[in-house]
């Protein structure tokens, strides 16, 4: 899931304050479209499961320059054993033995890209659901006047589908279920699904775009319904005018005769 | 003449988790009314789901099943129904690490660079093996009649032995020990089976009761009917007149006896044996029963109130598991409680050394304890406020079902002479508390369908000595 297009990976940028020299940060190009900064921490731990002398210093100065870029979101901070990693959107941090970062980076990664993928969609319903009381009444009647609206209704059922789509590709790596045995990286992508409720949002983001496909769907059907029901007013007076017309060339017909014997 | 005379009486022996599940199903399956009563020898309800408190401060603690286990990853999980249904708040809770030799191990690249490839290896192949010879569908229906060849298999050591890497074997000992509560050699493969796989989300998962397990004893115990009489214990159980069964109850250093229509004995094994069951038909069927399922094995429990909130385990974990005492769990109680002012750890040892410290001072005890604590809470050790041991001795089945399990009707009603005697109990299937709610369910379905409608054909005017109000 890591963007691998060397020409918008920037590694080893400066450093950002409080964080030590033999960090690296990476800026990395989610393939949903955003960016990710990470700064991957090398830690040497002693493997008794207590974090090395200087970890919560370190954990510490990674959390505030997270959190730094995202006040408003929640930074999530994860301690497992051997390795700590803080998250927020747009910005990563992984502090670890050298040998892992590679696979906590990897697991954070694909972590990120799932949520920003997901939030994006959570933005795109919001969208939807915001037109969806304005467009309710067209779901039951048509008029002139909103007849000429059927192409922006349209747009928003296509656009409706379209978030649809995008859920059910990405249900099946929110709704994974826990690999077991674990991997390090396995746990993480579990931790950090569960702290940032991912299953639940996803679910709510499906029913939100159920609802605004349903309503469009309806609002379709009306305007097909509205639009047959015109061109069938339209052939029956076309089709009025020619028996008026057969009807006066008849009598025309008649009384000619009529005059002539 | 008073409607309980006229009323089917029904005792049930034993006011555990079997008793009160079965009480609690009986008022809820019966068409007609019953006199239920639940004869209880201690002074209290519940059994071993136990929430007991220290007294140094206002703490509570699991002093006996320290949690659920939830199957609906799987199927339809009617203890979580129950919990559910009661309005019982739960914490879901996990733990992942297996601390072997001072070093946690908490997931595969752990394992290897504890102990090489290999060792990774020799898990997965010992994974894939379990995951083959048990599906989750299998684990979920272990008990039921159609799974009784799952169970069979032989001892379960001889499934560990296939581990072919020594550090992989340690790996999986302690991280099963306290669970299995005996050792490899004396419990089936199934049995063992269970106790690996449970560890995988998948099968199962872990939850318990905010504010202590034993909510779910008092909540059942609240809503119940039935006349309940602590400090009475049943001695003996013999044919009444008119096919009633004759209870010899103890109360407060007197015996009485009492005859009842239906009688269900809902003990553990060790209390079972401790019942003389008079008549030779009788006696032998029972010996039969407790000869089958007889396979102790053994808990103990050391809690431990600290002066602060321990230090919460990385990766919200609950639990981790020790390789001291063969492998003991070591729950961090406390971090359930995101406000706890102390904290609480607790043990759990299981098997040959929870008998063995059993016989130990509780000062003896507690000190191995401590000693035991791995370094990321070693300074957990000057933190003591309290301490308490809860031996639970013999309380468990090391081998629920016996060797060859029995159909359950069998397994239910020992003796098919006395078709209005059934037992309940977790060791008749797999040892857990879902598995004594099935039990339970199991004998107040065959009661209500059966025993009652024949027993309300034809009342015994003789039945019933006592004057215990009718629900």
């Amino acid at each position: 899931m890591i963007v691998s297009d060397n020409d918008q990976c920037d590694e080893g940028r400066q450093l950002p304050a409080g964080l030590p020299a033999e960090a690296v940060l990476r800026r990395l190009l989610l393939p949903c479209g955003e960016e990710l900064l990470l700064v991957a921490m090398p830690q040497e731990h002693d493997g008794d499961g207590q974090p090395p002398h200087g970890t919560p210093l370190l954990a510490e100065a990674a959390t505030a320059w997270v959190a730094a870029a995202t006040p408003a979101a929640t930074v999530i901070s994860v301690p497992l054993y051997g390795c700590h990693v803080v998250w927020a959107p747009g910005r990563a941090a992984v502090i670890g033995a050298p040998s892992r970062l590679e696979a906590l980076a990897t697991a954070v990664t694909d972590f990120a890209d799932r949520e920003a993928d997901l939030r994006h969609l959570e933005q795109r319903c919001a969208e939807l659901l915001e037109s969806l009381d304005r467009d309710a009444p067209h779901a039951f009647a048509v008029d002139e006047r909103t007849f000429d609206q059927r192409d922006a209704l349209a747009a928003r059922f296509r656009e409706a589908v379209a978030v649809r789509g995008r859920l059910a590709r990405a249900a099946p790596a929110v709704h994974a279920p826990p690999v077991h045995p674990p991997t390090l990286a396995s746990q993480l992508g579990e931790r950090l699904r569960d702290r940032t409720r991912l299953a639940e949002r996803h679910e709510f983001a499906v029913d939100r775009a159920e609802l605004a496909e349903r309503l469009y769907e309806a609002c379709g059907q009306r305007a097909a319904e509205f639009g047959i029901a015109r061109r069938q007013q339209g052939l029956e007076w076309a089709i009025v005018v020619l028996l008026v017309i057969q009807t006066t060339l008849l009598i025309v017909d008649l009384l000619a005769r009529g005059a002539a014997t | 003449m008073d409607d309980s005379a006229r009323l089917p009486r029904v005792a049930i022996v034993g006011g555990g988790p079997g008793g009160l599940f079965t009480a609690w199903h009986l008022e809820r399956m019966m068409a007609t009314p019953v006199s239920l009563t639940i004869l209880e020898a201690s002074h209290r309800l519940g059994g071993k789901v136990c929430t007991a408190s220290f007294a140094a401060a206002p703490v509570t603690y699991e002093a006996g099943a320290a949690e659920l286990y939830d199957y609906s990853p799987v199927d339809d999980d009617p203890l979580r129904q129950l919990v559910r249904h009661l309005g019982l708040p739960t914490v879901s809770i996990g733990g992942a690490a297996v601390f072997v030799a001072g070093r946690p191990i908490a997931n595969l690249d752990d394992l290897a660079s504890a102990c090489g490839e290999n060792a990774r290896h020799a898990l997965m192949s010992f994974d894939t093996r379990a995951r083959s010879a048990m599906t989750a569908g299998e684990f979920y229906e272990s008990g039921a009649d159609h799974a009784a060849d799952a169970a069979a298999g032989g001892p379960f050591v001889g499934l560990l032995d296939g581990i072919t890497c020594a550090d992989t074997r340690r790996y999986v000992d302690v991280m099963i020990h306290s669970d299995l509560a005996t050792e490899a050699e004396e419990t089936n493969c199934g049995y063992g089976l269970q106790n690996y796989l449970m560890n995988d989300p998948a099968y199962m998962r872990l939850y318990c009761i905010a504010g202590g397990n034993e909510q779910l004893m008092r909540a059942i115990a609240v809503r119940l009917a039935a006349a309940v009489r602590l400090g009475t214990a049943v001695t003996e159980v013999r044919d009444g007149p008119d096919g009633a069964i004759r209870l010899r109850l103890q109360t407060q250093g007197q015996a009485t006896h009492e005859d009842f229509d239906v009688v269900i004995l809902a003990l553990p094994m060790d209390a079972l044996e401790r019942v003389r069951f008079v008549g030779a038909s009788l006696a032998d069927a029972l010996r039969r029963h407790v000869e089958h399922h007889a396979h102790p094995a053994h808990y103990l429990r050391v809690s431990v109130l600290l002066d602060r909130p321990a230090p919460p385990l990385p990766g919200d974990d609950a639990y981790l598991m020790l390789d001291a005492f063969g492998g003991t769990c070591l729950y961090v109680e406390s971090a359930r409680d995101p406000c706890a002012a102390h904290g609480v750890l607790g043990w759990l040892l299981g098997g040959a050394a929870a008998v063995e410290m059993a016989g130990l001072p509780d000062e003896a005890v507690v000190a191995a304890v401590l000693a035991s604590l791995p370094v990321p809470l070693a300074a957990c050790r000057e933190q003591v406020l309290e301490t308490r041991v809860h031996r639970w001795t013999g309380a468990v089945s090391a081998l629920p079902g016996g060797w060859t399990r029995l159909p359950a009707d069998r397994r239910h009603r020992p003796s098919p002479a006395h078709p209005k005697l059934f037992v309940v109990g977790d060791y008749l299937y797999d040892s857990t508390l879902n598995g004594v709610l099935d039990s339970a369910e199991h004998v107040a379905g065959w009661v209500a369908a059966e025993q009652m409608p024949e027993r309300l054909a034809a009342p015994a005017a003789s039945v019933g000595k006592t004057t215990e109000a009718s629900p």
